[in-house]
């Protein structure tokens, strides 16, 4: 398995445990012999490593992406990448933090394209003025603001509206498994800035959510 | 993206924010994706694969030109043969009376003869007036008297060496038929609303009638069917009545009056 991110010594639980409140997140592991046999690329092992880990990786680069067409190709990415690696795998220790990361990476890749930059520049909020009155102005419906359904949409919104560094932080963190400490040393800040980032990112969710939801 | 003006959330603010984020439902694949996905995983190949460009060889360009050039020939002489062996155009040899033909529901004067015969193409319908006679002829081969309100689907002028069997209809109205030398080995059916009429090189007469068709030979034989029975050889001077109601067609001698008119048109030159 490559490095993957550890907790640093000396440091709050409460920093470096993610909420893992998120159906994801909760899902027990494989267990270490299932990914000893990964390592081998035993068939039914890698079966059930994907039907295992599938929801989790699509679900976050869906969501660091916004989008299902490239979250799909950032997935098959990543599955690609992990039978490759398969042997380095650690049966040790959750593969999901690792998964996360090659994700994340996949993700960035892709930003990092001219084709993402461009079709980005159509995504801001400024250009979805309907969105953008529902979350900002004074307007508030509170019949719809009941519906859970509608308020789950306005926050996935939300996070998707978000700059991409601080959504990455959401991402990670809420759906990834991960702590502050690995999202740091995978995007390459240290813990004080990552956590900073996640801050920000919540605070901002409640600037745009702040006149719709309340 | 350190921003040391920036004021985090209060602690229940930011686990309120943070339990709203958690609370979305996770992003569902598409099952036809997934299922996709897994297979392509599970054998190895989960990155999309570019496709494959099969090159063909190119074959070498003296044999493309030699192609081109052998191609080109055979058009040519494909034209060439279809354009001898088309056989000549119909001609508007004599007209009696005066009215107007109709051509392909286009008037035409019978006096104006040669607009009549640019008009008479294979598959032009052609209606002549009551008691008028327009003669048409393919030189040589074949001359063709409309009368008495013929109404008729011209067929093609029989070709030189192929394409020699050729079809008429005839709805109601007149004709008589007479043949060359050219004609041999060619094949005429005049088709009316009663029979199938089988011409191979003879004089003769198809008539249409109100209670059906009248087929006199002066010369040679010809094969008439009616559609219903065996088809049956009418030899010279006898003629076939095949009737439109059903009854059992008739053969009995030509009528003088039939016959006469059939002899002055023998006596005719085709193409003349």
């Amino acid at each position: 398995m490559p490095s993957g991110p550890t907790h640093p010594p000396g440091e709050s639980v409460q920093d470096h445990v993610a909420p893992g409140s998120s159906p994801t997140a909760r899902r027990p592991g494989l267990p270490p012999a299932v990914l000893e046999k990964v390592r081998e690329r035993d068939p039914a092992a890698l079966a059930a490593f994907f039907d295992r880990y599938f929801d989790q990786v699509y679900a976050t680069a869906h969501r660091l992406l916004g989008e299902r067409a490239a979250a799909e190709d950032v997935t098959q990415e990543v599955f690609y990448k992990v039978h490759r690696a398969a042997h380095q795998l650690d049966p040790a220790r959750d593969p999901a933090p690792w998964l996360a990361a090659i994700t994340y990476n996949a993700c960035r890749d892709l930003w990092r394209t001219a084709e993402h930059r461009l079709a980005k520049k159509s995504g801001s909020i400024e250009d979805d003025p309907a969105l953008a009155g529902r979350l900002t102005s004074g307007v508030n419906d509170p019949e719809r603001d009941l519906l859970a359904d509608e308020r789950r949409r306005l926050v996935q919104d939300a996070v998707n509206r978000l700059p991409e560094p601080l959504r990455t932080s959401v991402v990670l963190f809420e759906y990834g498994g991960m702590n502050h400490q690995e999202i740091a040393e995978l995007i390459g800040v240290n813990h004080a800035a990552a956590r900073k980032r996640y801050s920000r990112a919540l605070a901002l969710l409640a600037t745009m959510l702040k006149e719709t939801l309340g | 993206m350190i921003d040391d003006d920036f004021q985090p959330l209060p602690e229940e603010e930011e686990r309120r924010i943070g339990a709203l984020v958690r609370d979305l439902p996770p992003p569902a694949a598409d099952p036809a994706f997934r299922a996709h996905a897994r297979q392509r995983f599970l054998s190895g190949r989960s990155r999309a694969e570019p496709a494959k460009v099969l090159a063909l060889p190119m074959p070498p360009r003296h044999r493309v030109q030699a192609f081109a050039w052998a191609a080109a020939a055979a058009v040519l002489v494909v034209t060439s043969v279809a354009v001898l062996n088309r056989g000549p155009a119909w001609q508007v040899t004599s007209v009696q009376g005066d009215g107007i033909a109709v051509v392909n529901q286009v008037p035409i004067p019978l006096g104006h003869t040669a607009d009549l015969a640019a008009a008479l193409r294979p598959g032009a319908r052609l209606r002549v007036p009551e008691g008028t006679m327009v003669e048409i002829s393919a030189p040589g081969a074949l001359i063709i008297q409309l009368m008495n309100g013929a109404d008729m689907i011209l067929p093609a002028t029989p070709a030189r060496w192929f394409g020699r069997h050729v079809t008429a209809e005839l709805a109601r109205g007149e004709l008589r038929i007479h043949t060359g030398e050219p004609f041999v080995g060619a094949n005429l059916m005049v088709r009316t609303p009663e029979a199938d009429v089988r011409v191979t090189g003879t004089t003769l007469a198809v008539i249409c009638e109100p209670h059906g068709t009248c087929v006199c030979v002066f010369e040679g034989a010809v094969r008439v069917d009616d559609r219903h029975a065996e088809p049956a050889d009418v030899p010279e001077g006898r003629r076939r009545f095949v009737f439109n109601d059903g009854r059992i067609p008739e053969t009995d001698e030509i009528r003088p009056v039939e016959r006469e008119m059939l002899r002055d048109l023998i006596e005719r030159e085709p193409g003349r």
